[in-house]
């Protein structure tokens, strides 16, 4: 494809894998652009896992490059992860816009999507802000050559991405501070090299990763051992199809098959389309049902899993087919730690998706999670301001039910604002004014790692040191954990408040936990301390103050 | 004679039954398919290990007693000739009380000439144990049934409680108490103010961040509700959770001074099913509940 007067959808298809590829292999390199020394939101992995999902959408890269490019963009659409992720996917859906229609896209054609990707890029950003992804694409479109063919108009949006992307910290002075340029921004210009390359015919050998589906269930081997008892049986799922040479398909009454799963298995759902039966059913003994439907037909797909070994959420899942009559208020929250998971279950959220810093859920993610509810109102708190787009997006797509995205930033607002929905209350409006009110008087701190050097509100931050902080204000630095955390209390004002709740993570030992309850509880005398086991990554203490 | 009866729902301990001469009816709980009758099936109450298994989960559960049970405890005195004064919990969080209405009408019928006396302390544990050692008091002094009742008339409303507890599931559960928010605040440091109001029912009246304002608040009732507060007990029950109880009687002191009569009770195990560990109620002589 050395010559490129017009661009078809093949091109396309091959450019996003591209674009793809590239972004792999430098998702690293983007995540570390940080410009807080602790490890949050990876931009890199959530760019790349959103452009995935929109490889994925391609399948067989069939249609016309406006129906490529949509495909492409409601992939993406479903699987934005983070602010930076939800941003991309708005670029590509203003790219398809701008494509609709367009069968073969010449230089013009393409550079007018990309004015429409830019509109639509900086519509996804409710106050847009320069020396972002934004102003990276809007200035590479800008500086880009659309009077030649596309090979140049190529090379000069990526010239022109390039100079805009250097000049970030001059519009950013956090960036500038942090001595980085836009990390969503450089995401942006690797996704476009890659699209350059092949763009040029420079397809790289080495395969796309499969997509793993965003709600994959996570299985962990180790909760079925040599000494574990089947407990819940097995979650069989397979597609029959009914066979001439076996049964009457005319006649045939699929009831045989549901009365006979109702017999054996629980939790049964079936149903007939055409020739095809699907069934979901849990049991003991998966291979005497298989036996028994083979002499109505044959199997298309068998899914079988050891149930035991399901991720809560997947178990959530199945049961979903479990009709649960209509509740007036459903909850979903984001929080990563099985101990946070629970505390959060225990407070009434019903459906808490497993993501957090290190791992952004995407707007699919929030999709499967409303599905799962059956509720007039589903209020939602992503906990996460990163989080808090996608969660957004999926509001917008979702019809069944009344979704609010809360404005939860941290888990400690999240936490109270899930404790305080009181489901008592008729009124929707007064629920989540309830809410807002008390998560406005909630401040969260959190102790954790710092990955470089760095100076906080008065402190001086080593590499390497346990740092407290609150938002992205770092309040205090140490050798030693527990002082970082009990000078993040006395910063945070706790002498001030009346609860603390403590939830340490997955590297801290729950001695060290009670010898800083202890120490505490001496120092404030009126401060009601509770502490939580949250088993939570990166962070060793969540200190939520109200 | 007059007999003075209470129960074991209204705290009073054998070494009280003893000095005063109160005979003492006990009030069953549950636990799992075992149903224990306090100071029957144990001499004392050990509170804290009490408490520490509902800490760990367990959830007893308390049911009324038979008309059988009443007639056992309430014939033998109509027999011998003696009256009966009962003083008792609140009618208003039991049905037990129509039970025994059915055992004490039938033994009236039974015995004509004999008189029940009743007085609804229109509370609990600690409300209902300062009542009825007021009453204990007239008794041994000597007061007929007819004074004794005289005087609850007017000041059973002046005895209110207020309380606090650390987990509302026991609450909720029980259905006892109105006006209580359906979440799960006990979990964020969220205490809901209860209190029994006139009718002897169990009322959330607002609620308080942390334990250390909700106890600011209920010694702020003492404060501003109070009556005659040092001519009466001052009472504080609670459900093992005796730092509480410290900071309590340190507050109180500090605003009434030292000479404040207040005694400290051990919410008992019927009662305490219902309200589960860590909570403290306060109960003092008042302008009204």
């Amino acid at each position: 494809m050395e010559k490129t007067g017009e661009l078809d959808s093949l091109t396309f298809a091959a450019m996003l894998r591209q674009g793809a590829v590239a972004l792999g292999k430098e998702k690293n390199t983007v995540n570390d652009l940080n410009v807080f020394p602790i490890p949050d939101g990876d931009t890199g992995d959530n760019m790349h896992m959103t452009l995935k999902a929109g490889c994925a959408a391609l399948k067989d890269n069939l249609g016309t490059l406006s129906e490529i490019s949509s495909a492409a963009s409601s992939g993406m659409l479903l699987g934005a992860r983070g602010n930076s992720g939800v941003i991309l996917s708005r670029i590509f859906a203003g790219l398809a816009k701008g494509l609709q229609g367009v069968i073969v896209a010449d230089t013009q054609a393409f550079a007018k999507a990309m004015s429409s990707a830019v509109t639509e890029a900086y519509k996804a950003v409710p106050v847009p802000v320069e020396g972002t992804i934004i102003t990276v694409l809007r200035e590479g479109a800008a500086g880009a050559d659309a009077s030649a063919d596309l090979n140049l108009y190529f090379e000069t949006l990526l010239s022109a991405m390039q100079i805009s992307l250097d000049h970030t910290p001059e519009l950013l002075p956090v960036l500038k501070d942090a001595g980085v340029v836009d990390s969503g921004g450089a995401g942006l210009l690797c996704i476009f090299q890659g699209m350059n390359d092949a763009l040029c015919g420079r397809i790289s050998e080495e395969e796309l990763a499969p997509v793993s589906t965003p709600s994959a269930p996570v299985v962990e081997l180790d909760k079925f051992d040599e000494n574990s008892t089947l407990e819940f049986g097995y979650c069989t799922e397979f597609l029959l199809r009914l066979m001439r040479s076996k049964i009457d398909l005319e006649t045939f009454d699929e009831q045989v098959i549901i009365d006979y799963l109702n017999q054996v298995g629980e939790s049964v759902v079936a149903f007939r389309e055409g020739s095809i039966v699907k069934v979901h059913v849990h049991t003991f003994t998966p291979g005497v049902i298989l036996n028994e439907m083979q002499q109505y037909g044959e199997f298309l797909t068998i899914k079988i899993e050891n149930m035991s070994l399901q991720h809560h959420q997947s178990v959530n899942q199945n049961n979903a087919s479990f009709k649960k009559p209509q509740q007036q208020y459903g909850i979903v929250a984001v929080a990563s730690g099985e101990g946070l998971i629970n505390a959060f279950r225990e407070l009434g959220t019903d459906e808490v998706i497993a993501g957090g810093q290190t791992m952004n859920p995407s707007t699919q993610d929030f999709l499967d999670a409303f599905a799962r509810i059956n509720a007039q109102h589903i209020l939602v708190f992503p906990n996460n301001s990163n989080i808090k787009m996608a969660a957004d997006q999926a509001a917008g797509l979702y019809d069944k039910a009344d979704i609010r995205v809360m404005p939860s930033t941290t888990i400690g607002e999240g936490y109270y604002g899930v404790g305080s929905v009181d489901r008592s209350l008729n009124d929707i409006e007064a629920v989540v004014e309830s809410v807002n009110e008390i998560m406005q008087s909630v401040s969260t701190g959190m102790v954790s790692t710092a990955i470089r050097d760095a100076e906080g509100e008065g402190v001086t931050v080593h590499a390497g040191n346990f740092v407290g902080y609150c938002g992205k204000r770092i309040l205090s630095a140490s050798e030693n954990r527990l002082e970082a955390a009990k000078a993040l209390c006395e910063r945070l004002d706790a002498a001030s408040r009346d609860v603390l709740l403590v939830f340490f993570g997955q590297d801290v030992p729950e001695e060290e936990a009670e010898k800083l309850v202890a120490d505490l509880t001496a120092t404030y005398k009126n401060l009601e301390i509770m502490l939580n086991n949250g088993t939570q990554p990166v962070y060793d203490y969540i200190f939520v103050l109200c | 004679m007059l007999v003075f009866f209470s129960d074991t729902d209204c705290d009073i301990t054998p070494k009280e039954c003893a000095e005063y001469g109160i005979k003492m009816i006990s009030m069953p709980y549950t636990i799992g398919d075992q149903v224990v009758y306090p100071y029957v099936d144990f001499e004392e109450f050990d509170d804290h290990k009490f408490y520490d298994m509902l800490r760990a989960g367990t959830m007893p559960t308390t049911s009324a007693m038979s008309e059988e049970a009443y007639c056992q405890y309430f014939e033998p005195e109509f027999q011998a000739g003696n009256d009966i004064l009962y003083v008792h919990f609140s009618s208003g969080t039991s049905n037990t009380f129509t039970i025994m209405g059915q055992a004490v009408d039938k033994l009236l019928a039974k015995y004509p000439e004999r008189k029940f006396y009743h007085i609804d302390t229109l509370g609990i544990t600690a409300l209902s144990y300062n009542i009825v050692l007021e009453c204990a008091d007239m008794y041994k002094a000597g007061k007929t049934a007819e004074e004794i009742l005289e005087w609850a008339k007017v000041e059973v409303p002046k005895f209110p409680m207020y309380f606090f507890a650390d987990d509302l599931k026991f609450f909720r559960r029980s259905g006892r108490v109105s006006g209580l928010a359906a979440t799960m605040g006990g979990l964020i440091g969220i205490r809901p103010i209860i209190y029994l109001n006139d009718e002897g029912k169990m009322v959330s009246i607002g609620k308080e961040k942390g334990r250390a304002k909700a106890l600011a608040r209920l010694v702020q009732y003492v404060e501003e509700l109070g009556e005659d507060v040092k001519a009466h007990r001052v009472l504080i029950g609670h459900t093992d959770c005796p730092e509480i109880v410290e900071e309590a009687k340190r507050l109180l002191k500090e605003k009434f001074g030292d000479d404040l009569n207040i005694m400290v009770n051990a919410v008992n195990p019927t009662i305490g099913s219902h309200c589960g560990p860590n909570a403290i109620g306060i109960c003092f002589h008042a302008k009204h509940r």
